[in-house]
């Protein structure tokens, strides 16, 4: 069985071809009618009744080209949606040719047909139409993402899932044209046009009628799309010659006299077109009265600025929860019992921000969560997004590939939360929907870092601020955090060190080169500080012009100074290998110490990393990182020690290799496990 | 009974009740995890299966596709019994 069709016909006082037109339709046998009259004078009413159709009638001052055709499709019920207009009569095989075009592939949702003179139509617009139509060709196609938008109501059929995708804007004009944008730049919905698929049409006005339908079809054409017509007097003489011209030609096979009287008439129409058209796309600078005189629809007044109507967006609904959290306050947690952080199966709900595969801090919480799976824990993962949302099994799927291939389910947003014994925020935006989330024993924060630091003053920053504050067990990823918590901001937390993945990072079989530095350059990453790393290479080179400089960690090269070789965004193995083969690693950390000098340690890389509390807290003064003031010279300076002092090469490889060694993600496991328990045991107590 | 009794008695049953929560909670995760590894490329590709077989072309497609299914197992068949 085909798809059913519906046709919707807006109308207001369109007896004079309403006739017609359902005779048409009921000749095609279109499968439904919905008349939509907005205030008819004329017994449109009636007209339509008495054919069949069903008529819906709305006051005028409801009617608007998108929001009637909206609430036309809302209305009717067939899997294709035609929408004509109250002066357009179907040609015979219009509904064949709808039907073979939506045939054309499932990805077609519109399907437009040509417009063909009627008899009596003026010989200026039939030969308009005519050359319009002829250039998307005699054939049916599909048009791709870069053809023509143009899209035209007066004849056009909608699938019922593209209508529902896209809408019409609700814009009191040229609706169907911005619906005809949306689709060109639809990723699945594609237009179709068919030649067959013709109506008769032609607004047959007189002179002064057509003069001022032009004011209003280029003041429409302004208003929602912003297109201003040029005018100049040359250019519009040159302009009307030609069209003239075009005219004189269409009428070469009739008499003489005929052509005299309607080259006349063409002359005064072009000529009064390009006034009247420019005129409209000027509106808003000529008096309210004036314009309602000039406009056929009598419309005056200041012309509106031209805006673009833009649906709901979901996505502002992470800031909605936000606001929703600190006015209504946090969840009630369930009661403890005594033994409850004793049990030896927990169930813990990591709650996570967005990620993009490669991101360090979801491999720490994903690495965790894969060995707490394998201490017996239960784990499940809720992806909380301010800016969008993937399916579930794509995220999982993702997590899976690209960080640890963990067993526990993911969810996107809290839809479906089932409670836990503990709930662990990851990231700011995830503290304000856990804590708004019941059937939980404890709460507890994963902090991997000092996140108002990422932002300038913003709410952002203030709401990155204000988690601190909500009473989480904090579960800090250095001893620095861990104070700053406690001190600043008056948690309570325990602290666990960073592991490394020693199945990929160790020293690779390849001869280690004396001349090589590898930094990490991502400068998307404000807190990497990569201006400073790129001044400290700078000087380094210009110390050691010998010295070989391979930069990682961003897509696009940074601009530098100095020549180099660029990794990209290098995968673990690819910087394993780098790491071996270098001679010295740099990577600078403003805030909370990052993964990339335990990684460069385990290859064997001796490294510099900026002298701040947290790398102090993780490494000591005069431990395996070599520490470096907020200076490009001192910086250049450890590089250029690292360089030529051998033994101190030696001695801080050494010591690096034996730091990583217990610097496992099973010993963080370890250590996140003991915290968890301790968040319940607070709870106990 | 004596209190401490009941006590031990109250806390053997939270305990027990807790462990067949886990339980349930494994088995649950264990099968929304498997559907979700099953039905990735649906949902990589925003591919609503109910939706599209509510269609009449789905339907059809199904059909085409069952009326095949039948015609390669008879192919399969016979091809196992002329073999044998």
């Amino acid at each position: 069985m085909s798809e059913t069709v519906t046709a919707v016909v807006p109308v207001k006082d369109g007896s004079r071809f309403l006739g017609q037109l359902l005779e048409a339709l009921a000749r095609e046998g279109v499968d439904d009618v919905l008349v939509i009259d907005s205030g008819s004078r004329d017994g449109s009413q009636h007209t339509a009744r008495a054919a069949g159709a069903t008529v819906l009638e709305i006051a005028p001052v409801d009617f608007g080209h998108g929001r009637t055709r909206n609430l036309g499709a809302e209305r009717s019920g067939g899997d294709i949606v035609a929408f004509l207009t109250q002066d357009a009569t179907p040609v015979a095989g219009w509904l064949d040719a709808l039907r073979e075009a939506f045939a054309l592939s499932q990805q077609v949702g519109a399907v437009f047909g040509p417009h063909l003179p009627r008899p009596e139509t003026s010989p200026m617009i039939a030969r308009e139409l005519a050359e319009f139509f002829a250039t998307f060709g005699d054939a049916p196609r599909v048009f791709g993402p870069g053809d023509a938008t143009f899209l035209s109501n007066v004849n056009a059929a909608y699938r019922r899932a593209c209508w529902e995708d896209i809408r019409f804007d609700e814009v009191p004009y040229s609706e169907d044209q911005a619906f005809g944008r949306a689709l060109a730049g639809h990723p699945l919905w594609r237009k179709a046009y068919h030649p067959g698929a013709a109506v008769l049409h032609a607004h047959d006005y007189g002179p002064v009628e057509f003069m001022r339908r032009y004011f209003d079809e280029y003041r429409g054409l302004r208003e929602t799309i912003g297109h201003v017509e040029p005018f100049g007097v040359r250019s519009a003489a040159r302009d009307v010659r030609t069209l003239v011209a075009a005219d004189r030609r269409y009428l070469a096979d009739r008499p003489a006299s005929e052509r005299a009287r309607w080259t006349a008439r063409s002359v005064a129409h072009h000529g009064g077109r390009k006034v009247f058209s420019a005129l409209g796309s000027r509106a808003d600078r000529l008096p309210a009265g004036l314009q309602r005189r000039l406009s056929l629809e009598k419309r005056g007044g200041p012309a509106p600025p031209p805006l673009v109507h833009e649906e709901a967006s979901l996505d502002f609904r992470g800031y909605a929860g936000i606001a929703a959290t600190l006015r209504d306050g946090q969840a009630p947690l369930l009661a403890p019992y005594a033994g409850m952080a004793d049990r030896e199966r927990l169930h813990i709900a990591f709650a996570v921000p967005h990620f993009d595969v490669g991101s360090g801090g979801h491999n720490i919480i994903f690495q965790l969560v894969l060995r707490l799976e394998r201490m017996g824990h239960l784990c499940s993962v809720w992806v909380h997004d301010l800016y969008g949302s993937r399916p579930d099994a794509v995220l999982r799927r993702e997590i899976v590939d690209g960080f640890a291939p963990i067993k526990a389910p993911v969810y996107s947003e809290f839809d479906h939360w089932y409670g836990a014994d503990v709930v662990v925020a990851t990231g700011w935006q995830t503290v304000y929907p856990v804590l708004a989330l019941d059937g939980c024993r404890a709460r507890a924060y994963l902090i991997n870092d000092h996140e108002p630091e990422f932002f300038a003053t913003s709410v952002e920053s203030e709401w990155a601020r204000l988690t601190y504050e909500q009473g989480l067990y904090g579960i800090a990823g250095s001893p620095w955090l861990r104070d700053l918590y406690e001190e600043r901001y008056g948690g309570r937390a325990g602290t666990f060190q960073y592991g490394v993945d020693q199945d990929v990072y160790f020293p690779r079989p390849v001869e280690r080169r004396r001349d090589t530095v590898v930094a990490y350059a991502r400068a998307v990453t404000p807190r990497r500080a990569v201006p400073l790393a790129i001044l400290a290479l700078d000087e380094l080179r210009r110390r050691r012009p010998d010295v070989r400089i391979v930069l990682f960690g961003d897509k696009e090269p940074p601009r530098t100074p100095f020549p180099f070789e660029h990794a990209g965004v290098a995968g673990y193995d690819t910087l394993a290998w780098l790491f071996s083969e270098a001679t010295a690693g740099l990577c600078l950390s403003m805030t909370n110490y990052s993964l990339m000098p335990q990684e460069m340690l385990a290859c064997g890389l001796p490294c510099v990393e900026l002298d701040r509390p947290s790398t102090r807290s993780v490494f000591g003064a005069d431990g395996p990182v070599s520490l470096a003031g907020f200076d490009a010279d001192a910086i250049a300076g450890a590089l250029e020690r690292l360089l030529e002092d051998e033994d101190e090469w030696a001695r801080r490889s050494r010591r690096g290799l034996e730091f990583v060694r217990d610097h496992t993600w099973d010993a963080a496991a370890v250590q996140v496990e003991r915290e968890l328990r301790n968040a319940l045991r607070v709870r106990e107590a | 009974v004596e209190p401490q009794d009941e006590l031990e008695t109250l806390r053997a049953r939270v305990s027990a009740l807790e462990r067949e929560l886990a339980e349930r909670t494994e088995r649950a995760n264990a099968a929304v995890a498997a559907a979700q590894d099953r039905s990735y490329w649906l949902d990589r590709w925003h591919i609503d299966l109910n939706r599209v077989m509510a269609t009449r072309s789905g339907q059809l497609v199904f059909r085409v596709a069952k009326v095949a299914r039948r015609v390669a197992r008879a192919v399969s068949s016979i091809r196992s019994r002329t073999a044998r």
